[in-house]
């Protein structure tokens, strides 16, 4: 048994040692980029998966692309294969803004750029070229605008909130900032009665829109801080039967948000192009690669998108 | 199964063969070949230690056969666009452009011609080296072991359960646990970075303990309550995930000082990391204790036949609190070594890892029935799975597909051991086609 072992174990080394040795070429290789989202479940990592590819193709780089799916460890693993890889770049959306910092560090030893795309590494001792994102800041603005069109700039509205996200904060501050400018301009009476936590998720932003319902009778509308907000606010207001008097706001612009624009469920989403992000990525990488000097962060608009975007968008169902 | 293993090796090694970035000797004799009819050469590197070592290593070289270089720039495509422009405005020529492989990527460099008219056409020269596989690199094997080595703790004590007859679910949050544990524990009491290594030790030796002590609780279940090990490890599991999330707030921690990642990150011995010197040492003393000592033996008694264990006179609840308490130590170890390697803890660590402990004990020919297994086939087998996924992001293989892959080659070295195992003959029964013994 032993020897077999053996004998199989120098047929193995002898088809290494033989594998036929290419002439001596000079020519460059093509730059290689890793790339590990945060999940590729998502559609919004997805888009931005493919974005990246596809644009990678049109600028000479092989990209390929993996994801942690939400464990720290397995993303770290991959970084570190990139590293044994010696790719030409590293993106990452990190499943941990921290944890992610000492990979990014053992990146910056081999001389490897690292950037960032939607979620941000916190954390000193490593460097990241570009950070690449939403400018969630400038969506929060543009979700206040949607909500005083809907109301008419009067009324009672609340915000379904998750303070413990980066993004979230930036655009719960959009939305006060351009409601107090709003205010102090063009006399718009609207004022926020309630913040209530809504975890991001369907589920428990249900349970927190019905007992915003009950506490305030008289609501007029509701700015849910993503689709997964906005859908759970809007089964609460069926349920309740007040779907015709409360109007909704979300963010995103996830297929199933659309829908229920479409639907006249959600009144409007800002909408993030994950597209844009990823293309901008790589466009930025081509600049890096170029030697030309890049921006420590770029930040992608969003868009408002009303039932009338809704009604002309062809990826959605009658 | 260590043929299994041999035989991956070998197919990445294959697969993963490409060409190396040359020797600064070998690379300067290749340079002043091309640059025999004169010209000035720019030496580039990207800002590793291996580049920063090629190119003064080269430029010495250069200079001593009296050949001129005009620059050497280790760092990024700016700082190589930063020196052509300088040789550009002086007015010099540049006739070649001396690369490593991986700074020749730099569209900045490929482009020079283009770009730097005055500088006359420079040629890219990249010196070639040997080809070799990225897979058997020696980094890349540390990597194997290094990524692996907290499965691999697990996979241990997973061992010693598995061979009792029983099964373990809990270890994936227990290593949450212990990670938020330890780094809360650090944070809180050990004055968060500027703790010291006394401290930091005892704030392990807490998480690992309490790990026991919560596998004593599953085995204690097990064998005095005789809850199938399945439904009170599954108990213990939602309990272990819960209790980290509450810890921890949901947040991560990160309030710890940068000595705590000498276990996962730190390689003081012959550059192997102290994490694979952990999960060997640890490998070792069990395979000892399962074989060599009275205790390892009742084990297999045990998971034989609990029954005939008993009637002969062991102690078969000892046993199995033993085997539970021993796996939640290893898990609650592998949490710390998780949280060193990721300098932070935080209660979505070792979702899922409870499977991949399981596929490698099995993988490595254990019976989940119990009663048989071997410690060192748990090792194969975890190297096993560790080797197909690096091997599979070193070929750029998409997520989805590693999955798919992963669970068909667990199946794959799992029959090949049945058939190992079996009689071949009842291959030829089955064309005799018998109804009858079928």
């Amino acid at each position: 048994m032993i020897r077999s072992h053996r004998r199989f174990l120098s047929l193995v080394l002898a088809a290494v040692a033989l594998i036929p040795c290419a002439a001596p070429s000079a020519s460059p290789r093509k730059a290689r980029i890793g790339v590990s989202l945060l999940t590729l479940t998502n559609p919004f990592f997805r888009d931005l998966g493919d974005a990246m590819k596809e644009e990678g193709a049109k600028c000479g780089f092989e990209v390929s692309v993996n994801s942690g799916e939400f464990d720290a460890a397995r993303q770290r693993n991959q970084v570190a294969d990139f590293i044994v890889q010696k790719v030409g770049a590293i993106v990452l959306s990190p499943c941990d803004s921290k944890a992610i910092v000492t990979a990014i560090a053992d990146a910056n030893k081999a001389g490897i750029p690292v950037f960032t795309v939607d979620i941000a590494a916190l954390g000193s001792g490593a460097k990241v070229v570009s950070h690449v994102a939403t400018d969630n800041l400038g969506g929060g603005r543009l979700a206040a605008q949607a909500l005083i069109e809907a109301l008419g700039g009067k009324g009672r509205v609340a915000i379904l909130d998750h303070p413990e996200v980066e993004s979230v904060i930036l655009r719960t501050k959009g939305f006060d900032e351009e409601l107090a400018r709003q205010k102090a301009e063009n006399g718009v009476t609207m004022q926020v009665v309630a913040r209530l936590p809504g975890g991001a998720t369907k589920d428990k932003s249900f349970k927190a829109a019905e007992d915003l319902l009950q506490a305030h009778p008289d609501l007029n509308g509701i700015f849910a801080i993503n689709d997964p907000s906005a859908l759970g606010a809007v089964a609460a207001l069926e349920k309740a039967g007040r779907l015709a008097q409360v109007k909704i706001v979300g963010f995103d612009g996830m297929p199933e948000g659309k829908q229920a624009i479409k639907n006249g469920q959600i009144y409007a989403d800002p909408i993030q192009f994950p597209d844009r992000i990823g293309r901008t990525a790589v466009q930025t990488i081509r600049k890096y690669l170029q030697g030309d000097d890049v921006e420590a962060q770029i930040l992608i608009p969003t868009a408002l998108y009303r039932k009338a975007d809704a009604d002309k968008d062809s990826s959605l169902k009658k | 199964m260590a043929v299994v293993l041999v035989f991956l090796c070998a197919f990445f090694s294959i697969v993963t063969h490409t060409e190396k970035s040359a020797g600064p000797a070998d690379a300067a004799r290749q340079l002043a070949e091309r640059m025999a009819g004169g010209g000035t050469i720019l030496l580039v590197g990207r800002g590793s230690d291996e580049d920063r070592e090629f190119v003064t290593g080269v430029g010495a070289a250069l200079r001593k056969r009296g050949l001129e270089v005009v620059g050497e720039v280790v760092g990024e495509p700016r700082d190589a666009r930063e020196a052509l422009e300088r040789l550009a405005r002086e007015g010099k020529k540049l006739g070649f452009i001396g690369a490593t492989a991986e700074a020749a990527e730099w569209t900045v460099l490929q482009e020079a011609a283009t770009r730097f008219p005055a500088l006359g056409a420079p040629r890219m020269v990249i010196p070639v080296g040997v080809r070799w596989p990225t897979f058997l690199t020696r980094q890349n094997l540390l990597n194997v072991a290094n990524q692996i080595a907290v499965v691999a703790i697990l996979a241990v004590g997973m061992t010693i359960v598995i061979i009792s007859g029983g099964i373990d679910l809990s270890v994936g949050s227990l290593i949450a646990l212990s990670a938020v544990g330890v780094t809360v524990l650090i944070r809180d009491w050990a004055g968060a970075t500027a703790a010291g290594a006394g401290e930091l030790f005892l704030c392990s030796l807490a998480g690992v303990m309490a790990c026991a002590g919560i596998g004593l609780v599953s085995g204690g279940l097990v064998a005095l309550f005789r809850v199938p090990p399945f439904i009170a490890t599954l108990a213990v599991m939602q309990v272990a995930s819960g209790v980290a999330f509450m810890i921890a707030r949901g947040g991560s921690i990160y309030e710890v000082p940068d000595g705590f990642t000498w276990l996962g990150r730190g390689a003081d011995f012959l550059g192997i990391p102290n994490a694979v010197l952990l999960m060997l040492g640890l490998y070792g003393g069990t395979h000892f204790f399962m074989t060599r000592t009275v205790l390892g033996r009742w084990v297999y008694a045990v998971g034989g036949n609990a029954t005939a264990a008993r009637l002969a006179g062991l102690n078969v609840p000892l046993v199995l609190l033993f085997a539970y308490a021993f796996c939640g130590a290893m898990a609650g170890l592998g949490g710390v070594v998780q949280a060193s390697q990721l300098k932070s803890g935080a209660p979505t660590y070792g979702a899922m890892y409870e499977l991949y402990a399981i596929a490698a004990v099995v993988v490595g020919g254990t019976s989940l029935s119990g009663g048989e297994g071997r410690v060192f086939g748990t090792l194969i087998g975890a190297l096993i799975i560790a080797v197909i996924q690096n091997g599979m992001n070193l070929t750029n293989v998409e997520s989805y597909s590693q999955r798919v892959v992963l669970g068909l080659v667990i199946l794959g070295a799992v029959l090949l051991d049945m058939l190992k195992k079996r009689d071949w003959r009842w291959l030829t029964r089955l064309w005799r086609a018998d109804p009858g013994r079928l």
